[in-house]
């Protein structure tokens, strides 16, 4: 027969939020992207 | 520069975007290190170079380069991945010095400060700083980012039993 439920204290969660900013720099004005955007006419016009 | 070392550059970063975007961070690592060779003071790829050793968990190597004083110039805006891989390898009062030594606090260095004042078990700062980001925050985390708040009241709670405690539903 299993013993009766005991309530215990644990370790709260706690999550890494921060990771989520660890994010690459945007390269489009070292690839010639940015430039190609500004010549051609995007689907905004 | 010559413009045979200019399109050396594109075809560099062109290459760096592709692994960057694809998640390939060993090969964009190696790729940012290649850019960095033919024009070490490119930014840019110096970041992508940090991004990629946290992403691969080599917090190390990430802050043996960030803090290399060859890098100075390199670095000087890193303040938040900096003060992430010194919060990663356990140092979290460096981490905080970094955080404030920081010219402005982004959203990204509060939400690192309250991880950070956690870590140093200084939960009523840190309840108040997530008060603060919760107010000012909408973005598909706020369930863990209230998960994160009820282990510091559990921890205020925990320290003094007494105290007239935040209540979560």
């Amino acid at each position: 027969l299993p013993p009766p439920m005991e309530a215990i204290p644990c370790k709260p969660l706690f999550f890494d939020l921060a990771c989520n900013f660890i994010e690459f720099p945007n390269l489009d004005d070292k690839t010639g992207a940015a430039d190609g955007k500004k010549q051609g006419a995007g689907l905004t016009g | 520069m010559s413009a045979n070392k200019e399109s050396n550059l594109v075809q560099g970063y062109i290459e760096l975007n592709k692994f960057c975007q694809s998640g390939d961070y060993d090969r964009a690592l190696k790729a940012a290190g290649k850019i960095l060779q033919i024009a070490p003071t490119e930014q840019k790829a110096f970041h992508c170079k940090i991004i990629c050793f946290i992403q691969l968990h080599n917090f190390k190597e990430a802050l043996a380069v960030l803090s290399n004083p060859k890098n100075v110039a390199l670095a000087g805006d890193l303040h938040f991945e900096k003060a992430y891989v010194q919060y990663r390898l356990n140092c979290p009062k460096d981490a905080l010095q970094t955080v404030d030594n920081a010219p402005e606090m982004t959203l990204a260095l509060k939400e690192l400060r309250a991880q950070i004042l956690y870590r140093l078990e200084q939960y009523q700062d840190c309840y108040n700083l997530y008060r603060d980001i919760v107010k000012n925050t909408t973005d598909e985390y706020e369930d863990e980012r209230k998960a994160n708040m009820s282990a510091v009241v559990a921890n205020l709670a925990a320290l003094n039993p007494s105290a007239d405690l935040p209540q979560f539903e």
